[in-house]
């Protein structure tokens, strides 16, 4: 059986708790050993999940268990069943008797509105929080992707760590390889996405396209709601002349238009026909697609030029991890099926390939982050439910005599437990009812802090209703059952007798309220260490040196069409470059082909060094290459660490020259790059090294070292600039670049965007402007997903320690309050109100104390988990747990204070006369 | 309880669980699952009895003297801790009078216009 239906049975196992003894001794055995069958099965048949069957067998136990209970609880007229047939005898009966039940309790809760709205409250928040965050989590995560049989789609790529690199992607040659030998796969279909002018809708614009094969949009087993599909024709050599537009495309840039089959767009430039419109909902990879253009792959093309993704759909009796073994064993045959390839190879670059379902590579980013988010408020539901028990607690201690006097008057233990349950159900409902107005109230807020894969399918339905239900009544009857334990057992005549004070089970009482609030604040601790954690991380984040200086940078990407003589973009680039530098408050305007952290995308490849020519067998080097503009390095504080600067005579003239940043120099060079000469995708002879006329780039400058990728990209990378124009060494590609704009000290530079767009537009009206952003927020999106999930904790957090506090507090107080006598005693026998102090101080520091060490066994345990989202931080740093207990103590500290100085405070005359 | 279909109950519509049980029941003894099963199987899948129902419905069917529990009949291939129910002569009565319900409205049904009689 796998871990998930464990985890079911478990679950149904404590819930069958919430069943009536003879119930239970009866038939819970067999319901257990069936459940274990159902969930086998629901383990071999498609279409059936195990969270889902768990799901509905729990909630098919929640709705037996009032049944089952009064039944019970009323037999008089389970007795009464026994004469009428198999119908619903005394049903009416029965319902009249729970509405009267819920009746009273309304009206009781109804006398004391700041207890019932604490409780509601505070129910409410545990709830609502649950359920917004469920929410997500199952439409993300739980939900099976919205493609048709998605759960028989995977995706794979190769890497190679040998060559210093984890991610490659896939090329047409290997494409060819798998088409040949991967028998295990149905069907197999390459794809990118990238973003190209669009003119001929409504309005020019820059749209993100996806291209990929026919077959690829067969696996996804999408058809166009109007128009056709994409054919084996349409996928030709040459580029297609057709194209499909996505569903909110259609609408929001073409109105919705019914005869927009055969109208014609230019894509950079290129007419294509529309034949075809996706439904909607439908989208790939993600819902910023507006366009999707068939893809043409080479099916003699190259082993070498990695740079396209694949799906493919699983063939029958296939699974992905059958997948990944037998691609795993393919893999050895690349070095009969591509000539090129040098025998060890696959050894020395660690080539392997990974297979994983879409709907895995879909969420890999945000899976741990959100269970871990989960798991935090579902601690949160738990303290809040402690909570409200000690409150019942505290009131039922108050209700004493009540009970006492309607036990005498005749009613029955059940009765008394019937009531109490009624009144918890009831506030449990009433929170779980609060909880969901908050959830939907929230999920829009809590979806716009971070950009989520799969966003647009959450929303607060059915599956979130049914776990508010579930929670309410399992909350409600949980904290209603702790009291009520303490009540049936009872012996009432003893509490009337003497007038229910100093009868036994006070004490045991006692402990019971001790543990909760112990409990509590081992709780709150553990989300002290993980808020304490992500602080941490989020700290080191902030103190990775970028290699940039971000202040005061304003960028602007500019995209020019794709096949435009790049002379033609580069004098575009430069024109714009000085019209904006020219603007008032500007100091110093760069050009450059990727900006640093903004794009996940780079140019490189393997080169060559003339002063090392290459050895048989040997790896070549690597390295990522960009074009930039002079003032790039100034723009954004990239220091020149050897070396001349760069002088707009270097494109003008396309220089051969290049300069590296200090990683490329240590690599290669061992610090001493300048005058060495490099060059990418040289032709070669024979024995693979350079033509004797090769045109070399000489190394002229050093500059420092940037972090491209990201802040958590831990590996710094060997990385060359190249003037915007340059005859030979390297190809660049020149569709689109970016401005990077320095503004004079103390000027903001978003002030600037509408004069440097106005520049731009005067230059020339047609081209899209893109991403006008500040390199502060380019590098705050970077810290993006750690900021969120530090920010989800320290709230939780915060919610969990007030909670923790009132909850020490109350029940230092009560104790207060129960000894006011004693105190009296002591302080009329002549104890000072320090030694007063002291003793209640002392209670009060042990319940925490062992909260304290409850909470860090636990914290201790839980914090691995959180391992995946923590950055240059052990899942154990000692600094942070070693201040959270502090923190914990010193909230408790003061939590305790009021009801101690009341205690030291106690007039013994006033103690005693209250006898 | 010999009275239980005679007297009274000829129109009472018995619960849905209750009447896939009875049904399941009719060609012989079976334990729990094996009902959930029958039960699956006879409604292609649409009616799922998940435990709780199932045993909650079958303590009602017992108390009503409509089914009951076989001690000690343990198939050997079996888990040991099923228990074997069968029906009752009275379980029998019961679940012929829903069949003749069944089957008066089905009548009614197929005379009416729509459904192509008279």
């Amino acid at each position: 059986m796998s871990v998930a239906s464990r985890i079911g049975v478990g679950a149904y196992t404590l819930l069958l708790r919430l069943m009536p003894g003879g119930w239970r001794s009866t038939y819970g055995r067999e319901s257990i050993a069936d459940l274990r069958e159902i969930l086998r099965d629901s383990e071999r048949l498609r279409g059936e999940t195990v969270v889902g069957t768990t799901l509905r067998a729990c909630l098919d136990l929640l709705v037996c268990l009032p049944g089952a209970w009064w039944a019970v609880l009323r037999p008089e007229t389970a007795a009464r069943g026994r004469d009428a047939p198999w119908g619903r005898p005394g049903l009416g009966e029965r319902m009249t008797n729970v509405w009267r039940e819920l009746k009273l309790a309304g009206r009781t809760l109804a006398r004391r509105p700041g207890f019932s709205a604490v409780a509601v409250l505070t129910l409410a928040l545990g709830i609502g929080a649950n359920v917004a965050i469920f929410s997500i989590v199952n439409a993300v995560l739980l939900q099976p992707l919205t493609y048709d049989d998605s759960e028989g789609i995977v995706e794979f790529r190769h890497h190679a760590p040998g060559l210093d690199l984890p991610e490659l992607s896939n090329s047409p040659g290997m494409l060819a390889f798998y088409r040949e030998y991967a028998d295990f796969y149905d069907a197999i279909g390459a794809w990118n996405s990238s973003s190209h002018n669009l003119a001929g809708a409504e309005e020019a614009a820059r749209v993100r396209v996806t291209r990929g094969e026919p077959s690829l949009y067969e696996i996804l087993r999408v058809q166009p709601f109007m128009g056709r599909p994409f054919n084996e024709a349409d996928a030709t050599e040459d580029g297609a002349h057709v194209a499909i537009l996505a569903y909110d495309a259609w609408r929001s840039r073409f109105g919705g238009d019914p005869g927009v089959l055969g109208r014609t767009v230019e894509i950079d430039g290129r007419s294509r026909e529309i034949v075809g419109v996706m439904p909607d909902g439908f989208a790939f990879p993600d819902e910023e697609v507006e366009l999707y253009l068939p893809l043409w792959v080479d099916p003699d093309g190259p082993f070498g030029s990695f740079g396209m993704s694949a799906l493919a759909r699983l063939g029958d009796g296939a699974t992905v991890a059958s997948a990944q073994s037998r691609s795993t064993e393919l893999l050895p045959r690349v070095l009969d099926y591509f000539d090129s390839l040098e025998p060890q190879f696959l050894e020395a670059s660690g080539f392997a390939v990974s297979v994983e379902t879409l709907r895995d590579r879909t969420v890999a980013d945000v899976e741990s982050t959100l269970w871990i988010i989960l798991g935090t408020v579902a601690f949160v539901l738990l303290i809040a439910c402690a909570n409200v028990a000690n409150l019942f607690l505290v009131r039922a201690e108050s209700r004493q005599k009540e009970m006492a006097v309607r036990a005498a008057m005749g009613a029955g233990r059940r009765s008394v437990a019937a009531s109490f349950l009624s009144e918890s159900l009831l506030l449990g409902v009433a929170g779980g009812a609060f909880g969901v107005l908050f959830a939907s109230a929230s999920v829009d807020w809590l979806l716009a802090l971070a950009e989520l894969p799969r966003a647009a399918e959450v929303r607060v339905g059915a599956p979130s209703l049914a776990l508010a239900a579930l929670l309410s009544v399992v909350a409600g009857l949980s904290f209603g059952a702790i009291p009520m334990t303490r009540y049936v057992g009872t012996r009432f005549a003893a509490v009337l007798r003497d007038g229910g004070r100093a009868n036994t089970s006070g004490r045991e009482r006692h402990r019971i309220r001790n543990l909760l609030v112990a409990s509590q604040l081992a709780l709150g601790l553990v989300l002290l260490v993980g808020a304490g954690l992500m602080l941490r991380s989020f700290a080191e984040l902030r103190s990775v040196d970028l290699g940039i200086e971000p202040e005061g940078v304003l960028t602007m990407g500019l995209n020019r069409n794709a096949g435009e003589d790049p002379e033609v973009a580069v004098r575009f680039y430069a024109e714009a470059a000085e019209r904006v530098a020219a603007l008032p408050g500007v100091r110093t305007v760069g050009i450059t082909g990727q900006v640093p952290l903004a794009s996940g995308s780079a140019n490189g490849g393997s080169f060559y060094i003339e002063s090392k020519p290459r050895q048989e067998g040997e790896l070549p080097p690597i390295a990522l290459y960009r074009p930039v503009g002079p003032g790039y390095f100034e723009s954004l504080g990239i220091p020149l660490l050897a070396g001349r600067p760069m002088e707009s005579l270097d494109w003008e003239e396309a220089r051969r020259v290049v300069w590296v940043n200090q990683d490329f120099a240590d690599s290669y060079f061992d610090g001493d790059a300048l005058g060495e000469r490099v060059a990418w995708g040289l032709e070669t002879d024979e024995n693979d090294q350079p033509l004797p006329d090769a045109p070399w780039a000489e190394i002229v400058g050093v500059v420092g070292d940037v972090r491209e990728f990201g802040l958590a990209d831990e590996d710094l990378r060997p990385n060359a600039y190249f003037p915007l124009l340059v005859d030979g060494p390297v190809n660049l590609d020149l569709r689109s670049a970016s401005l990077t704009i320095r503004m004079q000290d103390g000027q903001d530079p978003t002030a600037l965007i509408p004069a440097a767009r106005q520049a731009v537009r005067e230059l020339s009206p047609d081209v899209p402007i893109t991403a006008t952003r500040t390199m502060e927020e380019i590098v705050s999106e970077a810290m993006e997903g750690t900021a969120v999930t530090m920010m989800v904790l320290a709230v939780a957090t915060a919610m969990a320690l007030f909670l923790g506090a009132i909850g020490l507090a109350g029940v230092i107080s009560y104790v207060v309050g129960q000894r006011t006598r004693e105190i009296g005693v002591r302080v009329a026998l002549g104890a000072r109100s320090a030694d007063v102090s002291r003793m209640i101080l002392r209670q009060s520091m042990a319940v925490t104390a062992a909260g304290t060490l409850l909470g860090l066994f636990g914290a201790f345990a839980l914090t691995r988990l959180m391992e995946a989202i923590l950055y240059e931080v052990s899942a154990t740093d000692p600094l942070t747990f070693v201040t959270a207990p502090v923190v914990l103590v010193a909230v408790s500290f003061v939590a305790s204070w009021l009801p101690v100085r009341r205690a030291s405070r106690v007039d013994p005359m006033e103690a005693l006369r209250a006898e | 309880m010999g009275d239980t279909a005679d007297d009274r109950g000829t129109r009472r519509r018995l619960k849905a669980a209750w009447f896939h049980i009875l049904l399941a029941l009719a060609d012989g003894a079976q334990h729990g699952y094996a009902i959930r099963r029958s039960v699956k199987e006879r409604t292609d899948g649409v009616v799922k009895l998940y435990p709780a129902t199932l045993y909650g419905s079958i303590r009602d069917l017992s108390d009503q003297g409509l089914i009951e529990a076989l001690e000690g009949e343990d198939d050997p291939d079996d888990d040991q801790r099923r228990r074997y129910y069968r029906l009752t002569p009275a379980g029998r009565d019961a679940l012929a009078d829903e069949v003749g319900r069944l089957q008066e409205i089905l009548d009614q049904a197929r005379a009416t216009r729509a459904l192509g009689g008279a």
